[in-house]
């Protein structure tokens, strides 16, 4: 059983907060990923859970137990560097029988677990092979497998696939996770790449400069967004966001995007929810994802009229660009239903899937429709 | 000038330095090595085969010089990799004024052979030596003792060129990557094993070259030996060598013995270009 404890951890790098105020709990068996762009903290938070970066305050436990004071080696936790960092003058097998050996392991027991692992993996036949000779899927392979072979408390993860090609990462995605059913230890995993968070957490923590943003089940991060930084981190294609204005019209809200003549229809619910967050004529974004966002190629009611502007044809779907008012928005259609681009378009929003944002702090207003 | 005749102006003059003080002395000498050859007389030189070989290779005082030799490269040798490579293990780290440091550590095998001799033969010096003094010796003599002398010859050695083992070595543990020990903490190694399964590997290829450096200078070691004892049992084979050739004046015997130690300096260095290879296919 090993759970993970941050208590308000903090670091600094000179005078840069790198981790700022940091309080999380990763239960035991959990596939925690800490997702959010380069430099935001989130392998420095890893590090210092491994016992490779000291923290100026704050406590971890694991286990239960303090470790921030601890050595690396008291930690037991096992790791997987992005750059995998495999001993090169070692053979497969001698690499994954590192942590075995480091520890005194009687040979025997070595032999059988290392062996039993590098099937599990699928590298049973390299194990005479020098890192350098091995592919990129490979090396990964081998270097989980270092983690692997020891039973640690937890396994700790830094982008142990963001050097790989994307056809592999996918491959590698699957396999970490049927990896993790299979052995259920405690995994904290950190990535750049929300598909890749997504696609593997129970959990997904999104930190921005230092500071959690959100902790949530990935649906729920993908459905609920806090604030404007999740919101457009997280989705693919990201979210539309524009600055709009509300006003009461005809018994009904309107939403109208700056620089627009036209507005959005809404339900008049959507005034009340606003009025108890605060004043309604503050700034405001709506955020919509674009599978959102209804095209129609004839006029609707309520709906607001444009015209196609570039479309992106992914094959399963297209990405359709438009304007309105200041704001390009975009919107998910079925594969070629918008025929080229100037061809005039009819939008309409899903409301219960609009979100509203107060411009000034990026919070959501948590309207519910 | 065309590009040919600028590159006949650089390349020429060295060639004709290389043959006229290198390839043509080392050829001649390999012929006056067959002869009873002594620059010392008008004497015609005669041809006589083999025998300054034959006679070299039967001679128990040879063999002695190449004893003395031997103990002489193994103990100095030794001493420098330990010195040398623990004083880069202690360099390779964040220190403040390292660069600093570092530059003064490599003072001594900056200076001449023949004053690092006379330093030490002061140093040394059973009245007035700094040595005696600070480990409280009385009028121990380190250089007139034949059992200490040799050492004490090798210790000088050892204080001159460990500080180039100590470059090489630390050019060799800064280039081992900071995330394999980050793996190896993780993998709970302890420092000891770290060191052996990790550093010392990594760093083996280029300590190896530290070392074959070493050992040709030592087994050629001349001056240091000749300035600061003279000891039957501090002759080491240079030294036999000069007096054969400088004060005996038998020079193709001297000759025949200088092809002597060449080979076998060619054959020791033959073996650890071997090893390094077998090192560094890993």
């Amino acid at each position: 059983m090993t759970q993970i404890a941050l208590h308000n951890i903090n670091k600094h790098f000179g005078a840069f907060h790198v981790i700022n105020n940091v309080s999380l709990t990763v239960e035991d068996t959990e596939f925690v990923v800490f997702l959010g762009q380069s430099g935001c903290g989130k392998t420095t938070t890893l590090r210092a859970i491994a016992g490779l970066e000291t923290i100026d305050s704050g406590e971890i436990l694991i286990g239960g137990k303090p470790v921030q004071d601890t050595r690396v080696e008291e930690r037991d936790v096992a790791f997987v560097f992005q750059n995998f960092a495999l001993y090169p003058h070692l053979t497969v097998f001698e690499n994954m029988a590192f942590p075995l050996r480091a520890v005194r392991t009687p040979k025997a027991q070595v032999e059988t677990t290392v062996r039993r692992v590098a099937d599990v993996l699928q590298i049973g036949g390299l194990l005479n092979r020098r890192p350098s000779a091995l592919s990129g899927g490979d090396l990964q392979r081998v270097a989980i497998g270092r983690a692997l072979v020891r039973n640690p408390k937890a396994m700790l993860m830094d982008e142990p696939i963001g050097s790989l090609d994307a056809k592999l990462r996918e491959e590698m995605r699957v396999e970490l996770k049927r990896l993790h059913v299979e052995q259920g230890s405690t995994t904290i995993y950190v990535t750049h790449d929300q598909i890749e968070a997504m696609a593997l957490a129970d959990r997904i923590v999104v930190m921005h400069a230092g500071v959690l943003q959100q902790v949530g089940a990935p649906e729920d991060v993908y459905a609920n967004p806090v604030n404007l930084f999740v919101a457009q981190f997280v989705g693919s294609p990201v979210m539309n966001v524009a600055d709009v204005t509300l006003a009461e019209d005809a018994g009904g809200a309107r939403v109208t995007v700056a620089g627009a003549t036209q507005g959005f229809a809404f339900p008049s619910a959507l005034l009340g929810q606003v009025a108890a967050t605060g004043p309604a004529n503050r700034p405001l974004t709506l955020g919509v994802r674009p599978e959102a966002v209804r095209l129609t190629l004839q006029p609707a009611p309520g709906a607001v009229a444009t015209e196609a502007h570039i479309i992106e044809p992914l094959g399963s779907h297209d990405i359709v660009d438009f304007r309105i008012g200041d704001a390009t928005l975009r919107a998910r259609t079925k594969a070629g239903f918008v025929p080229g681009p100037g061809v005039p378009v009819w939008v309409t929003l899903d409301h219960s899937r609009a979100h509203l944002f107060d411009t000034a702090t990026g919070q959501t207003l948590g309207i519910r429709l | 000038m065309s590009d040919l005749a600028i590159r006949n102006l650089f390349i020429i003059p060295t060639i004709v330095f290389l043959i006229v003080f290198n390839i043509f002395p080392l050829l001649y000498s390999l012929g006056y090595s067959f002869t009873d050859f002594r620059a010392s007389t008008n004497a015609p030189a005669n041809f006589v085969g083999l025998d300054n070989y034959r006679t070299l290779l039967s001679d128990p005082f040879i063999w002695r010089n190449f004893t003395i030799t031997a103990k002489y490269v193994i103990v100095s040798v030794t001493g420098q990799v330990i010195v040398g490579f623990g004083v880069a293990m202690l360099l390779n780290r964040e220190i403040p004024f390292k660069g600093l440091l570092t530059t003064l550590l490599l003072l001594p095998m900056m200076l001449s052979m023949a004053v690092v001799g006379l330093f030490w033969k002061m140093l040394y010096d059973p009245n007035f030596g700094v040595i005696n003094y600070a480990l409280g010796l009385g009028k121990f003599e380190w250089l007139a003792d034949p059992d200490m002398a040799l050492y004490a010859i090798a210790i000088a050695d050892i204080w001159m060129w460990s500080p180039f083992v100590m470059l090489l070595s630390l050019a060799g543990l800064s280039a081992v990557p900071k995330h394999l020990y980050e793996a190896a903490a993780i993998d709970r190694a302890s420092g000891l094993y770290t060191f052996f399964r990790i550093t010392l590997p990594l760093v083996a290829p280029i300590l190896m070259i530290a070392i074959i450096f070493r050992t040709m200078e030592a087994f050629k070691t001349f001056d240091l030996a000749y300035i600061l004892a003279s000891q039957p049992t501090t002759e080491v084979i240079s030294i036999r060598l000069y007096k054969m050739a400088f004060q005996e004046w038998q020079t193709g015997m001297s000759c025949a013995l200088a092809y002597i130690v060449l080979i076998m300096v060619l054959a020791i260095t033959n073996i650890y270009i071997k090893y390094l290879n077998k090192v560094k296919e890993r």
